[in-house]
């Protein structure tokens, strides 16, 4: 029994768009982390990650968000995150403020569509 | 992210890759390549030499044709399963080289044939021989005195006379043809199998007057059928090293449900089969469990069936639903081409409300045991994998009532020629009812119920499960402090919270402060096995109060945390999702207790 995330990358336009499924814990926060940052090519505009089949994130993957913010803001990359108002890990996004770093979305569409 | 061990998968390939026939230098090459990177910081060779660190040897039937040898950067030791693996591999290599041979001694074979000189002789109504031509003498070098009369005989292999003389005697007694293979010695000393063959011949008057006859020299032929017969010996061999190094050696341990499984490899004789099982935890809570039959036996089967294990708990973490994992299987094996079909039941249980939803390709029904009897499961039947492309495959949902077993298992348990199925499946019931002792006595039970100790011509896999109740009103676990136990951790407190009631937001916030409370012990914990972390939960007026213990130090969050801002983070989260958060650090550890409403709390 381990912690498992999948991630797929889509392209949309100038932007990437990861979905991340699964599970996301101190145990593979820091990989997952540098995949998402490896999946950001410098012509890109910014990264989504879209949240909606995430099930769970504990203070280390939120971490990671954070670092992953600020790493693409040294390329003047942004990051958005998407992620459904009824999902479970809403509160808990909020409550550590990440929206400071990382705008949250309700959807991916709606990230994308933001300017 | 996930790393399987792919150990098992590098076997199957290389089986196939050894199968397609490429050239053995190419086949050995690729042998090592694997080995040195499933075993990162080994070179593996088959050079001959010394100061290897792990020499296994790779078989021939007369013995070890040579030996896969490790050598390593540092000094290092190879535990059980990596020597299997190594061995897998070089008994790969061992059939390979065997097949190669055969084949060229083929072409020996072909060259001789061309030029083989025919061998003539004749006798007397008596049976004496009156007549061999040059073609006999040079094959035996003797003169032609030395082969007249009965003295013949004395060429024939001392292990083949009787037989030789036996059924001779007996054909000239009855005046009918011979024909007899055996062995000659031959003008340099050595003997070779000949195939002679005799005809009576009578006169114009119809009288009879003795024999005549052909022999060839069939050495050749001989020796390359037996080196085949050794080859298909030592595939099948390996097909059974690559099946039992494929099936899991014991089940996973899988909190919530008791497993037990047992394999049957088909009798004697029979070719080896591709069945497997399998079980694993889902990533949503449910367990899910496989059984499957692969069509066809040996080297093919057995990779196909290891092909498909790996695929099941691939696509079991990725796909919801039965039907969608078995059409993957389905899209695998078809695109693997070659007529390779198997049938195959996935199965998915969710341990707290016993609701199960299963596929069936082709497959067997699973036998439901509950309190009030047996019932299989008939429903989610499509063909099996690999029949076609475009299949719609079903599913089908019911559930479990507590206290129920289940029960997968493959047709050699059930398919008699000389029984019909329903009364297979009748007596398998009855097998199982009459069991009352625990998983491991069930599963001897039915086996001895329904096959009576006898060799099951096919194949046998049989996998048993039962759902462990839950305790819905209080949680007690203790779990080492290490970041793989998080996992666990969060299965079990699922499992909990959703027994008392709690709602998907609430289920994930208490487990995050739990996990949170863990955390600090985990992350600053001396060594592996040296802390461990309780967690004690109990549900009381409408209030959820957890107490979690270790043997670590809380940093302070405004001080210098080596994570830099995560620890820190993790007592915020605390302190922002529960109502009450207590935190007492002492010398030997911290407790942490903190409590919360649950809206729909289940009363303690």
């Amino acid at each position: 029994m381990s912690t498992s995330a999948e991630i797929a990358i889509e392209r949309e336009g100038g932007t990437v768009v990861a979905r991340l499924n699964g599970e996301v814990d101190m145990t593979n926060a820091s990989y997952v982390g540098d995949e998402l940052t490896r999946a950001v090519p410098n012509d890109a505009v910014g990264l989504v990650i879209d949240l909606s089949g995430t099930r769970y994130l504990d203070s280390a993957a939120i971490e990671l968000l954070f670092e992953l913010a600020r790493r693409l803001q040294r390329r003047r990359q942004q990051l958005r995150l998407a992620l459904p108002s009824d999902s479970p890990l809403r509160r808990v996004l909020l409550l550590t403020d990440i929206a400071s770093a990382a705008p949250v979305y309700d959807s991916v569409r709606e990230a994308l569509s933001d300017g | 992210m996930q790393r399987p061990d792919r150990s098992q998968e590098a076997v199957a390939a290389l089986g196939l890759r050894a199968l397609s026939g490429i050239d053995t230098a190419e086949l050995t090459e690729e042998a090592l390549a694997v080995i040195a990177e499933q075993l990162p910081g080994t070179r593996p060779s088959v050079e001959e030499g010394d100061g290897f660190a792990l020499s296994v040897p790779i078989p021939g039937s007369g013995g070890p044709v040579g030996a896969i040898g490790l050598r390593t950067e540092e000094p290092r030791e190879f535990d059980p399963g990596e020597v299997a693996f190594v061995q897998s591999v070089a008994n790969i290599l061992g059939a390979a080289t065997e097949r190669a041979r055969a084949e060229r001694s083929e072409g020996v074979f072909r060259e001789l044939a061309d030029n083989a000189p025919v061998m003539i002789w004749t006798t007397d109504p008596d049976g004496l021989v009156t007549f061999v031509n040059t073609g006999w003498l040079e094959f035996t070098g003797t003169t032609f005195e030395e082969e007249l009369g009965e003295s013949w005989t004395l060429g024939v292999h001392p292990d083949d006379s009787r037989r030789v003389a036996d059924s001779w005697y007996e054909a000239l007694a009855m005046r009918e043809p011979w024909s007899m293979e055996y062995r000659l010695r031959a003008r340099d000393g050595e003997f070779r199998w000949i195939v002679d063959r005799g005809v009576p011949r009578w006169s114009d008057d119809g009288e009879f007057v003795g024999y005549v006859g052909t022999a060839s020299d069939i050495h050749e032929r001989k020796q390359m059928e037996e080196a085949l017969r050794r080859v298909y010996e030592r595939e099948h061999r390996v097909a059974e090293t690559l099946q039992r190094s494929l099936l899991p050696e014991k089940l996973p341990e899988i909190e919530g449900v008791t497993l037990a499984a047992r394999y049957l490899p088909a009798g004697e004789g029979a070719a080896v089969g591709g069945d497997w099982y399998d079980a694993a935890e889902l990533p949503d809570g449910r367990v899910a469990l496989v059984v499957g039959d692969v069509v066809g036996h040996g080297l093919r089967a057995a990779a196909v069936m290891g092909q498909l294990r790996n695929a099941f708990r691939a696509y079991a973490i990725t796909e919801a639903s039965p039907a969608a994992i078995v059409a993957r299987l389905n899209r695998l094996v078809m695109t693997g081409g070659e007529g390779v079909m198997a049938t195959v039941l996935y199965l998915a249980l969710d341990r707290d409300t016993g609701e199960v939803s299963y596929a069936s390709a082709g497959h067997p029904p699973p036998l439901l045991l509950t309190p009030e009897g047996p019932r299989y499961l008939e429903g989610g039947r499509s063909v099996p994998v690999g029949a076609a492309d475009i299949v719609t495959f079903r599913e089908e949902t019911t559930t479990m009532p507590p206290g129920s077993t289940l029960l997968l298992y493959t047709d050699g348990l059930v398919e008699r020629r000389d029984t019909p199925l329903e009364d297979r499946l009748g007596q398998l019931a009855a097998a199982a009812t009459a069991s009352s002792g625990d998983m491991e006595d069930l599963c001897d039970e039915i086996l001895q119920g329904v096959l009576g100790g006898a060799d099951p011509a096919d194949d046998v896999a049989l996998l048993a499960v039962r759902p462990t109740p839950i305790d819905a009103h209080r949680l007690d676990l203790s779990l080492p402090a290490e970041p793989e136990q998080l996992a666990r951790l969060r299965r079990r407190l699922s499992r909990f919270l959703h027994a008392v009631g709690a709602s998907d937001e609430e289920a994930y916030e208490v487990t995050l402060t739990i996990s949170e409370a863990a955390g600090n012990a985990i992350e600053h914990a001396y060594g592996p096995g040296d802390a461990s972390f309780r967690v004690q939960a109990v549900v009381e007026n409408g209030e959820i109060v957890v107490v979690v213990r270790d043997s670590g130090q809380w940093r302070d969050p405004r001080g210098h945390a080596p994570t830099g801002g995560g620890r820190g983070r993790g007592l915020s989260i605390i302190e922002g999702l529960m109502e009450n958060v207590e935190i007492v650090r002492e010398a030997h550890g911290t407790t942490v207790r903190m409590r919360r409403r649950l809206r729909a709390a289940v009363e303690a």
